[in-house]
């Protein structure tokens, strides 16, 4: 999902050979349907995609229990990865929040778009609130460090303009993207691997598949808005979008650990 | 288990969730079955058989090779447990620990309608309450207890032991915080307890009622110090919110 945008653009100009934005609308059909986005909140059509994909997702005809505990590694990895999901999400509930205002007061047609990001992200940060609490697991130590951080980037983003906003959006987006992907890949894994031995798995494993497969589709849909917002337009664009990158990099693994 | 945890950092138990297998905190699943406790079936046996005789004979070696023979083993057999005394200390918070979830009276809500359902501070004040009546039996030998706990291979097991009581507290009395409160709460939670709790091996008040007006103080104190703190922080950020507005509402591109 994440080569989604740029594997179309590519595929794109396997077929023409010239810029996109010259080519008649007629050929650029495809583009010109899936700019239109209906910016709805609701995504329970993607988490019933999700839980169909769920391999045997059939195991909900048969209510067994499952009877085997979760190794230490297998809760160790859940607990790390909720942790890191939450702090994530609370760092991108804050970006969105300290954009807004100066986005949406130099380009007001953004309010819709701004207001549709930070509404999913803020549904995010309530599932993952629910999941830890439920869990009994650990919120990260640097909770308050990275409320100031992400609000800093936030604001320090909208100031340079909507294009650094928007490659801000990219970066975060585009990392956030491989961490779930990373996550859902373990996750199956596991998920595969305690099915090969018989053992049943849990109601809670197959929804949290479910839950971060919506989410990761949820956060890829905001790098395609962010790159449909000019965000490679952003002057030194690889400069800013690697620096975010890195830090993206550098907060989760420390959200991991602590 | 025992080896991994004593030779564990001092400070590690302080940073990071300490690994020990008694913590009830890593992903508490609730369709698979939770995983086992820190002792073996053997040790269960002789440690619950020890229990006994913790009145007369105390937090001693004497308590255990007791417990062993009661459970019919022989008085070798407490070569299982490499710390000897503090093994029964454990043993005595693990299951006090547990044993909080069954107090049914304070955890669920009230069935009189109309009644007002109390408020989890209330919940972890009451739980509080119960965890150092569980110790009423032994409070006498306590202070051995406490010795035992104070042990430099014993603190990582007593510090985690006394953070996992307090979240199981906080769990128990359904808090559902994850934020940096998640913190303060239980540090705070866990000071109140070990302090009343070393108060009460000096009680001789009926009743521990000394007991409970020094608890009531400590938590009055603490929520005295949480409201100071709540408000100061509530203040600052209202200031700095309305300043930014005002300096919008003047036009500067903020």
């Amino acid at each position: 999902m994440a080569l989604y945008s740029c594997g179309r653009s590519t595929l794109l100009a396997a077929h023409i050979p010239v810029y996109d934005f010259l080519a008649p609308s007629l050929i650029n059909i495809t583009r010109s349907t899936r700019s239109v986005r209906h910016l709805s909140t609701s995504a329970a059509s993607n988490a019933q995609d999700a839980s169909s994909n769920t391999p045997g997702s059939d195991a909900q005809s048969h209510p067994k229990r499952p009877s085997k505990p979760l190794t230490q590694a297998q809760r160790d990895f859940l607990t790390s990865a909720l942790r890191v999901n939450q702090a994530g999400e609370l760092a991108a509930t804050l970006i969105y929040a300290a954009q807004t205002p100066p986005i949406v007061k130099a380009h007001p047609h953004l309010r819709p778009l701004m207001k549709h990001m930070y509404d999913q992200e803020a549904g995010h940060f309530d599932t993952f609130n629910s999941l830890l609490a439920k869990h009994r697991i650990r919120p990260t130590a640097m909770y308050p460090l990275w409320t100031v951080a992400a609000s800093a980037l936030g604001w320090g983003t909208a100031l340079l303009g909507r294009e650094a906003a928007m490659a801000c959006t990219e970066a975060v987006e585009t990392e956030i993207g491989d961490h779930y992907n990373g996550q859902l890949r373990y996750l199956l894994d596991m998920i595969e691997g305690m099915e090969s031995r018989g053992e049943v798995i849990g109601e809670d494993l197959r929804e949290l598949v479910g839950t971060i497969r919506r989410i990761r589709d949820e956060e890829l849909e905001h790098l395609d808005h962010a790159v449909e917002n000019d965000a490679k337009k952003a002057v030194p664009h690889e400069l800013l979008t690697g620096v975010i990158r890195a830090g993206c990099k550098g907060a989760i693994w420390i959200s991991e650990k602590v | 288990m025992a080896s991994k945890s004593t030779t564990g950092l001092f400070l590690r138990g302080f940073i990071s969730t300490p690994k020990p297998r008694c913590s009830a905190r890593p992903y508490h699943s609730y369709t698979h079955p939770p995983p086992p406790g820190p002792f073996t079936p053997v040790e269960t046996a002789i440690l619950s058989a020890s229990l006994p005789h913790i009145p007369t004979h105390g937090f001693t070696h004497t308590t255990l090779s007791l417990g062993a023979k009661d459970a019919s083993y022989i008085d070798a057999s407490t070569n299982l447990f490499p710390r000897g005394a503090f093994s029964i200390v454990h043993y005595h918070l693990v299951t006090q620990r547990a044993a909080l979830s069954k107090h049914k009276h304070i955890l669920e809500t009230s069935s009189q309608p109309g009644a007002k359902p109390p408020g989890i501070g209330a919940k972890v004040k009451a739980l509080v309450w119960e965890r150092l009546m569980a110790n009423k039996g032994v409070i006498h030998r306590w202070q051995e207890a406490l010795a035992l706990m104070a042990q430099p291979s014993n603190i990582p097991t007593s510090i985690s032991e006394l953070s996992s009581l307090s979240d199981e507290i906080w769990f128990l009395a359904g808090d559902t915080s994850v934020d940096s409160s998640w913190y303060t709460k239980r540090a705070s939670l866990a000071t109140i307890y070990a302090s009343t709790e070393l108060f009460m091996t000096t009680d001789k008040s009926p009743d521990y009622s000394k007991t409970r007006e020094f608890m009531d103080r400590r938590f009055e104190d603490s929520r005295v110090l949480g409201t100071v703190v709540g408000s100061v922080a509530e203040w600052v950020g209202f200031t700095a919110h309305a300043g930014l507005n005002v300096m919008r509402s003047k036009g500067v591109r903020v």
